[in-house]
């Protein structure tokens, strides 16, 4: 039974990285569409994506929108993190929950909501619509991330920092702040993904002039599938390794460096 | 006395005014249009029940809701099937192999909805492959399996598995080892050690990569729209068309509270056991 | 002439009372230790000396001069907290800077002081490690020597050897006390650990339920304890219930006992209900009865070997009594044998409460 668990785990493994693996060939394939094996290999495709403006165009609204939705979520849920960790209040469990909300509706629902009322407001295919949906769907993930990194923080660090001195002001600034901050950009990096890789509120709401890089996608492998796009998940999926193995990395090499034993 | 009431008073108004904001924008720009689409629902293209009467009676809607649940059943099951051998290789491996698969898992994880579609289309296109292999081992007349249901129901597996998949390990990684020895010695291997050890221990992992995973998968757009059959549509993908094709701002709506409902009956049920924190956390 | 001042004291949660009626004076330079158990008020009475909580009323003066109204960083006391509070993103070096820093010291000069600093609490060379790169024992250190380097009005010690393995506990007992006396700082240290309170004190405060119970040197507290509590808590004791029968023959009559003469004190009234102590290393253990002394039949039950010392422990009728015998004179019984212990009227000491 055990040895019948592990092959089939060994399958699923299989299964779980092949789609992952053979978007990379496909991109530097020399054919006209999508063709397996590829005939030959080439940048062809690379150069066609970074010289096409709807292609860049999208990628760049993308990037725009994204930076901005994780200002303006930052800048929302960092106060609002503080108060519903660090505060007893009343009605403090349904602020809590009403913060999960926006990950519980699905986003097609909210994408019908958008599309109508954003219209109604006038701001329906502009990147201030799209930021502020955007943001909206961005408040729960930055807000689980924080609120798990502030829940364990030392509160103690605090009071030192008090009892030798530091008033409420310094505290945050020398001391809390520094702590945090790997959660903090933790959190700021997740509204980012969340934002750039939104896809489904985007192809309501962004338009021809707000036009993301999701929705360019989606409309091409809808209509034509150009083989451009094996070029953008490559590299959106060279991002995500550079992503998860670079700080391991990093790590590594800053823990080769010679250094006095420690007692 | 009144320097110390002060300080309550102002102690209690600090959380409200650091969360005003927040709770202003939310209410803006994400209740605000819900309760739109709510309106909307019920006074498209006039006031009116007609919305939820298609809705709920018409044919072609009930045969969607039906085969929409019944995919997300499915696509759940599947995903356990899937995602339980995965976790328990990862649990009973080295740490260099547990973290190699880790990795793998949290990059599909991180991977876009959209470049995991894609690629499903290139492994299973007509110049595809999987079609190649066909050929290879003789078989020249391959069956299509580019935009069927078999096509959308796989990419969702795929794409929902390292949900399942995470909350699963996450719990198996923390059974103590100590605990599965001592079923050993007194007796229980194989099966009846999957059934009363790790089962159980893992209970939670797996409601919670189940929820999510079905609720995902309700209320799915991208992967059934671009990998399924037309003509086996979900409620995602007919409230779109609603939308883009026909403009029918109220019957979209109806379908999208529909949609909202079933979601958020589970997601009670779960928050009331589980606390709904937990689901992502 | 006193320093340090608490003044009637009392906090209350609610309806719950964690201080009752806190007074308490400390000389300049006076090393106090709040001993008590978890949940006894001593660390309550902390927090409030150095401004983290409010007293619901009564006041905390520093050489004559209230504390109230001043926020924790304005009161210039060092502290020392229980899992130390180090800064992890700060250097040993920089963790000992921080309070010049807040006192606007330059950076070259505040450095240098902190590395003297350093040096004093014997981590010479170990300025530029991370917290998570230092021992239990050092990190210790760099706490006390944060603490101490602003040149506070008070140190507060909040159990800091509480996560140190027992080695360790001994010789920062030691450290600590040698520092604490070059620098001449008043300081407070809180612990539940009586032989910490023992070795390192020039005064123990026993806490007991948001009270103070005793306040006294420490062999004053473990030869005249004036509460059953203290009795009990510090150090091991026979405590007898009796009653005073003879103010001026001195006897109280115990169950199982009869009449016991007891030491001589002004504290007994005739017919008065009080308790008997006798430290079980003022007993004495025969196999008869020894002239001049008062002796009693005892079964023996246990015997728990130390090496250098063993506690016998046994039962006087239905009394359970203790004696401790030097580790050569416990081969003379056995469990379950009949023995006789033995003392005289000076190791009966007679509390009231």
């Amino acid at each position: 039974m055990t040895r019948f668990m592990k092959w089939l785990g060994v399958v699923v493994v299989i299964f779980i990285a092949a789609p992952l693996v053979i978007v990379v060939p496909m991109s530097f394939s020399t054919a006209r569409s999508l063709q397996f094996p590829p005939p030959g290999y080439g940048l062809g495709y690379y150069q066609a994506y970074f010289s096409d403006p709807s292609w860049l165009i999208p990628t760049w609204n993308s990037i725009i929108i994204a930076t901005a939705t994780t200002v303006l979520t930052m800048l929302l849920v960092v106060p609002a993190t503080f108060a519903l960790v660090r505060h007893q209040f009343r009605g403090r469990s349904i602020a809590d929950l009403m913060m999960l909300m926006p990950l519980a509706v699905p986003s097609i629902v909210m994408a019908v909501g958008y599309y109508s009322y954003f219209g109604a407001m006038g701001i329906v295919h502009t990147h201030i619509g799209v930021v502020l949906a955007h943001t909206a769907l961005a408040v729960p993930i930055a807000f689980l991330v924080l609120s798990a990194n502030l829940k364990g923080f030392d509160r103690t660090l605090e009071r030192a920092a008090m009892s030798l001195g530091a008033s409420p002001t310094k505290t945050f600034i020398h001391v809390t702040l520094p702590i945090l901050r790997p959660g903090l950009i933790i959190s700021a990096l997740f509204a980012f993904i969340h934002s750039f890789d939104e896809t489904v509120v985007s192809i309501f709401i962004s338009g021809r002039n707000a036009e993301t890089l999701p929705r360019k996608m989606f409309d091409s492998i809808r209509q034509e599938a150009d083989p451009v796009i094996a070029v953008i998940s490559t590299l959106l999926f060279a991002l995500v390794l550079l992503g998860l193995v670079g700080p391991r990395l990093v790590a590594a090499l800053r823990n080769r460096r010679p250094r006095v034993q420690a007692a | 006395m009144t320097g110390l009431s002060n300080m309550t008073e102002r102690k209690n108004l600090w959380p409200w005014l650091l969360l005003t904001p927040l709770a202003v924008f939310l209410v803006v720009f994400f209740v605000v249009p819900l309760i739109d689409v709510a309106v909307m629902s019920f006074t498209e293209p006039r006031l009116t029940f007609a919305n939820y009467e298609r809705a709920l009676t018409g044919t072609l809607y009930q045969k969607v809701f039906i085969n929409t649940f019944l995919t997300a059943g499915f696509v759940t099951l599947c995903c356990l099937l899937v995602g339980y051998p995965l976790a328990y290789l990862m649990s009973v491996s080295s740490q260099r192999t547990a973290m190699l698969i880790l990795l793998l898992v949290t990059m599909s994880f991180w991977t876009s909805f959209l470049v995991r579609t894609y690629a499903w289309m290139v492994l299973l296109g007509t110049n595809g492959p999987l079609v190649w292999l066909f050929q290879a081992v003789g078989i020249t007349n391959p069956p299509q399996l580019l935009f069927t249901r078999f096509s959308s129901t796989l990419a969702m597996v795929h794409i929902l598995a390292p949900y399942m998949i995470m909350n699963i390990y996450s719990v198996m990684r923390k059974i103590d080892p100590v605990l599965v020895r001592s079923a050993e010695s007194l007796g229980a291997r194989g099966g009846s050690l999957l059934r009363h050890v790790y089962l159980p221990l893992t209970a939670p992992g797996i409601a919670n990569g189940c929820v999510l995973v079905f609720v995902i998968c309700l209320g799915f757009y991208v992967t059934p729209v671009l990998l399924g059959s037309p003509r086996e549509q979900m409620i995602a993908g007919l409230i779109g068309t609603q939308l883009d094709e026909f403009l029918a701002f109220g019957m979209g709506s109806a379908l999208a509270m529909v949609l909202l409902v079933f979601t958020m009956v589970i997601l009670t049920i779960y928050h009331r056991h589980f606390g709904l924190d937990k689901l992502w956390g | 002439m006193s320093y340090l001042d608490l003044k009637g004291i009392n906090k209350s949660y609610g309806q719950f009372v964690a201080l009752n009626d806190v007074n308490l004076s400390a000389a300049k330079g006076e090393f106090v230790t709040f001993l008590g158990p978890s949940g006894s008020g001593k660390t309550t009475t902390l927090m409030i000396i150095a401004g983290f909580e409010k007293a619901t009323t009564g006041s905390v003066e520093i050489d004559g001069r209230p504390l109230q109204g001043l926020a924790p960083h304005e009161r210039n006391i060092g502290i020392v907290f229980q899992n130390y509070g180090l800064f992890p993103h700060k250097t040993a070096a920089e963790n000992v800077y921080f309070p010049l820093q807040m006192r606007s010291v330059k950076r070259a000069a505040g450095l240098k002081r902190a590395e003297e600093m350093l040096e004093l609490v014997g981590l010479r060379d170990f300025g530029h490690r991370y917290p998570k790169e230092l021992s239990g024992g050092q990190q210790q250190r760099v706490a006390l020597a944060r603490a101490l380097v602003f040149e506070p009005s008070l140190l507060l010690l909040d159990e800091p050897l509480g996560a140190l393995d027992k080695n360790l506990r001994e010789q920062m007992q030691i450290e600590i006390k040698r520092i604490q006396r070059a620098l001449g700082v008043t300081t407070i240290f809180v612990t539940h650990d009586q032989t910490e309170a023992m070795s390192m004190s020039d005064r123990i405060v026993v806490f007991e339920g948001g009270r103070i119970n005793q306040v006294a040197a420490p062999l004053d507290l473990y030869h005249k304890p004036e509460t059953r509590f203290v009795a009990g808590f510090i150090g091991e004791s026979n405590l007898i219930e009796a009653v005073v029968t003879d103010p001026v023959a001195r006897t109280a009559s115990a169950a199982h006992l009869g009449e016991v003469e007891y030491a001589p004190t002004d504290k007994a009234k005739k017919g008065q209900g009080v308790t008997l102590m006798i430290r079980p290393e003022h007993m004495r253990l025969s196999r008869n009865p020894i002239e001049g002394r008062r002796n009693a039949q005892m079964k023996v039950e246990t015997i728990v070997n130390y090496g250098d010392n063993a506690l016998v422990i046994g039962k006087v009728g239905d009394l359970t009594m203790r004696v401790r015998v030097l580790g050569a004179d416990v081969v003379i019984i056995k469990e379950n044998q009949d023995c006789c212990i033995s003392w005289t009227p000076d190791a009966v000491y007679l509390i009231a409460k």
